[in-house]
């Protein structure tokens, strides 16, 4: 049940819930400090980019996730001499549990926030983006979409020319430097003059079919349903709530001169479970899509 | 019903003598299905092009061009793009957006329809043209066929009445152009579209067509029934350069009417299609018949020589075991890891100095074949030796210098120059020829490929044969002894087919070894030594073309199709019209 990609039943919402979701998660947790709210995001994040990549995602958690959190709190714990609870002496210079801790934090929030914004690349394609700028700046939408067509075509003409002159016994790889030189700015230029004249005949083809016509609409395949408004208003109730409690001080905290929560009381236990909730909502989509998936195919 | 009408029309390209379109009078209409032919160069496209406003190219322009009566150059931009659809010879270059639906909406999102619309019509012609698979697919993982499909489609959400298609066909494989031209039959036949096409697939287009349009240097030579223009190009005592072009049954028809005025009992049915081929050699062999029998000579006579020459021909072919120029032993090779074996243990030998064609469907890994022969992929396993070369161990030096030569699938791939000339002086770029040389040979080579009246020109300015010719001029000049092409026939007119035939049996004279991706199969039944079929990542059942297309049922030429009831050896027209000779005698 990892790496379902496009699969991901949050991901079938419609593009502004995605997008409202993954700006009020990633704003709640670049704006505070507080432990609770940095730990559920970090685990979250973690575990929702596994779930969308599946393996790959393991793997790059490994190898540069953590590797973030250890460095912040090693650098944070190395430079910062705050605090009032020593550990040890380095020369001369305190190193105190304060700015371990902060580090930490630190660290976590970094890496968590990277993890929405991988989940985010995954969820919001192309499209979505597109679909979702495109109304307030329809010629940018379209541009967008132009250029992510001829990324790959020109590769692959690139791809063509350079097999094209090696096949002409002209290789890039052999011969002195200069030659190669040579080659490269020759191989550049007639990427350049193949492509600049296939774009005027895509500008026909644009014209063609009436492409500067006053009043240009943009199309779409999305569609804003029942579910998408539910879901909608969940994310946002739920968010406002928990940037209430953040305004109302019941979240903050203080790591120096020494940890201590101003204001923590019942509320504080009850915006953190606001906030879980919040994290762990495409998490259960997905979840609860795939099993709905599984005992209708085994109904069958 | 007259939809778009010609009225005296001319045009001359700035800075050029010579008309381009020359007093052109007609009109079009019926919601017929109008195939524009004609030599390249002969203002196929200019005169496509005076119908669409914003395609209209710059020059002198006298007469009137009209749609429904407006003159089209004064027509109102949402007209001409709702009202007259046009799709052009490039698949890639027309696609604006990333994404399948997206190219779809584009023209309705021009026209400002509300999303609603949009989605009904866009459902609407994906469903027509079974579009609907790879809906939501990106542009870059169709197949050039898909993306000319997709052209057409988005043209045809706009709902037009007039559809014009230049050369639509010219950048495809055979396969993927028949399915083409199959829609847009259907587009003709079931939405009543007005269809103007020009095309040099004469053998695919001829059946679907109810009038055809002869041009020749700037005029229309002909405006009539598709039978009527065939009857006229076949009749004509020195055949008309189109008449190659023609499907070969309605060749064999005219040759044995040549033969025998009364060979037929009606004169003016010339078939089009293999079915109507079949019953056209029915009537034939039932009167031959009946005549053979009272001479009582089949075997001894005529027919049983013929027979024995072909058989003998082939033969010699097969046993002239020269040495080997490329092994291929046992290759396997695969795009990406999770992907699929395209190249399973394949083994490919081709000898010194013959012509090989390597056939098969599409994606089959025909050109996969001859990018590892160059060494462009390299393959997991397997060996592959050019002149005896392991190429793993040769230098690029040593692989290209006289030795193999490559003619890339897109032509603009080798150009660097702002005219053809010096694009192929461009080819002696690092060499140490004397100057005098490469003049020379430059014009030879110009004159060779029938461009000398285009030195001047820009390669881009070429039409799509005419870049094909300059590119392979270019990789010629560097005189490769081993030349590798991949569907060289692609784009080129009938005509200029035979010349190309022409060229590469000179150069097989002076001993250069060919070995050619197709899909062409009348072209590499007439002139390949070797055929094989490449299939399921190997090439199987190589044997002398003659053999090769005479064993095979349906992956065979259009002639051998009509007469193998009869003749199971003849694969091409001449031979067919050879044997049909050999009877009367």
């Amino acid at each position: 049940m990892i790496g379902l990609k496009e699969l991901s039943t949050f991901g079938s919402f419609h593009p502004s819930v995605n997008f409202t979701y993954f700006v009020i998660v990633v704003a709640i947790s670049m704006s505070t400090m507080n432990p609770w709210f940095l730990a559920g995001s970090f685990i979250s994040a973690f575990a929702y980019t596994i779930i969308l990549s599946g393996k790959s995602a393991i793997k790059f958690n490994i190898m540069f996730i953590i590797p973030i959190v250890l460095i912040s709190a090693l650098l944070n714990m190395l430079f910062m001499h705050d605090g009032v609870t020593e550990l040890f002496y380095m020369y001369e210079n305190a190193v105190t549990i304060e700015a371990l801790i902060y580090g930490i934090m630190m660290g976590l929030m970094l890496s968590g926030v990277l993890m929405w914004l991988l989940c985010y690349q995954v969820i919001m394609t192309s499209d979505k983006f597109i679909y979702l700028f495109g109304r307030i700046l329809p010629t940018i939408a379209l541009t967008i979409s132009m250029i992510f067509r001829y990324i790959p075509l020109i590769r692959k003409r690139f791809k063509e020319i350079t097999e094209g002159q090696r096949c002409m016994g002209r290789d890039l790889k052999e011969g002195s430097f200069v030659d190669r030189v040579h080659q490269s700015v020759k191989e550049v230029s007639i990427l350049i003059a193949w492509s600049l004249e296939s774009s005027i005949e895509t500008s026909d083809s644009m014209e063609a079919r009436g492409y500067g016509i006053q009043g240009r609409t943009s199309f779409h395949l999305f569609h804003f349903s029942m579910r998408d408004l539910k879901m909608m208003i969940l994310i946002v109730l739920l968010g406002g709530l928990i940037i209430a409690g953040n305004i109302a001080d019941r979240t903050t905290i203080y790591y120096y001169p020494y940890i201590r929560y101003p204001l923590q009381d019942i509320y504080s236990y009850i915006v953190y479970g606001l906030y879980y909730i919040l994290l762990i909502l495409p998490i259960i989509t997905d979840i609860g899509g795939e099993v709905r998936w599984r005992q209708l195919r085994l109904k069958a | 019903m007259e939809t778009i009408a010609f009225k005296g029309v001319s045009f001359t390209y700035p800075g050029c003598e010579r008309k381009a379109l020359d007093n052109i009078t007609l009109s079009m209409g019926d919601s017929d299905f109008i195939v524009l032919c004609g030599k390249s160069g002969c203002g196929k496209s200019t005169f496509l092009r005076q119908m669409k406003k914003n395609l209209i190219p710059y020059g002198r322009f006298e007469g009137e061009v009209t749609y429904k009566g407006t003159d089209v150059s004064e027509l109102d931009k949402r007209t001409c793009a709702s009202r007259i659809g046009f799709v052009q010879q490039n698949p890639d270059n027309q696609i604006v957006t990333d994404k399948v639906w997206h190219e779809l909406a584009f023209g309705l999102e021009s026209l400002g329809f509300a999303n609603e619309v949009i989605r009904q019509r866009v459902a609407e012609m994906a469903s027509f043209f079974g579009i609907q698979n790879w809906f939501r697919k990106d542009i870059s993982e169709l197949s050039g066929g898909q993306k000319q499909l997709l052209n057409l489609a988005s043209v045809m959400v706009m709902q037009p009445e007039v559809l014009i298609l230049d050369e639509p066909t010219a950048q495809l494989d055979p396969l993927a152009a028949s399915e083409f031209l199959r829609a847009v039959k259907r587009v003709n036949l079931e939405l009543g579209t007005l269809i103007i096409i020009s095309e040099h697939r004469l053998e695919e287009a001829f059946p679907l067509a109810d009038k055809v349009i002869l041009m020749d240097s700037a005029k229309v030579v002909m405006y009539d029934e598709t039978e009527k223009v065939a009857a006229f190009l076949a009749n004509k005592d020195n055949p008309h350069d189109m008449y190659y072009g023609l499907p070969s049954i309605m060749r064999i028809y005219s040759e044995l009417l040549k033969q025998d005025r009364d060979a037929f009992a009606d004169k003016n049915a010339c078939p089009l299609t293999i079915r109507e081929g079949r019953l056209m050699m029915e009537e034939y062999m039932g009167s031959k018949q009946a005549s053979d029998e009272e001479t009582d000579s089949i075997e001894g006579g005529g027919i049983g020589r013929m027979k024995q020459d072909i058989r003998l021909k082939s033969e010699a072919v097969e046993n002239t075991r020269g040495d080997l120029v490329i092994e291929m032993e046992d290759v396997w090779f695969r795009y990406s890891r999770e992907g699929m074996d395209v190249l399973r243990g394949e083994n490919l030998y081709i000898r010194r100095g013959e012509w090989f064609a390597l056939m098969g469907g599409n994606g089959a890994g025909k050109s996969t074949t001859l990018k590892a022969i160059c060494g462009n992929i390299k393959p997991y396993k397997g060996r592959i030796k050019v002149d005896g070369k392991d190429i793993r161990k040769a230098s690029v030096k040593e692989l290209f210098d006289h030795r193999l030569g490559m003619l890339p699938q897109n032509p603009q791939a080798v150009f660097t120059e702002i005219n053809c000339e010096d694009e192929l002086f461009e080819a002696f770029a690092g060499s140490k020829v004397k100057d005098e040389v490469q003049t020379e040979k430059v014009n030879e080579m110009l004159e060779l490929l029938q461009l000398s009246h285009l030195r001047k020109s820009n390669p881009y300015d070429l039409s799509g044969g005419e870049q094909q010719r300059l590119a392979l001029g270019k990789i010629l000049l560097l005189e490769p002894t081993i030349l590798l092409l991949d569907e060289p026939t692609k784009g080129l007119d009938p005509f200029f087919k035979r010349t190309l035939a022409d060229i590469f049996k000179k150069l097989k004279e002076n001993g250069t070894t060919i070995l050619m991706v197709s899909h062409d199969i009348e072209f590499c039944a007439e002139y390949a030594d070797r055929c094989a079929l490449f299939f399921d990542g190997t090439a199987i059942s190589t044997s002398t073309s003659k053999r090769f297309f005479a064993g095979n049922n349906f992956y065979t030429t259009a002639a051998n199709r009509v007469v193998r009831k009869w003749f199971p050896q003849a694969v091409t027209c001449e031979e067919v019209v050879d044997l049909c000779a050999g009877l009367s005698t």
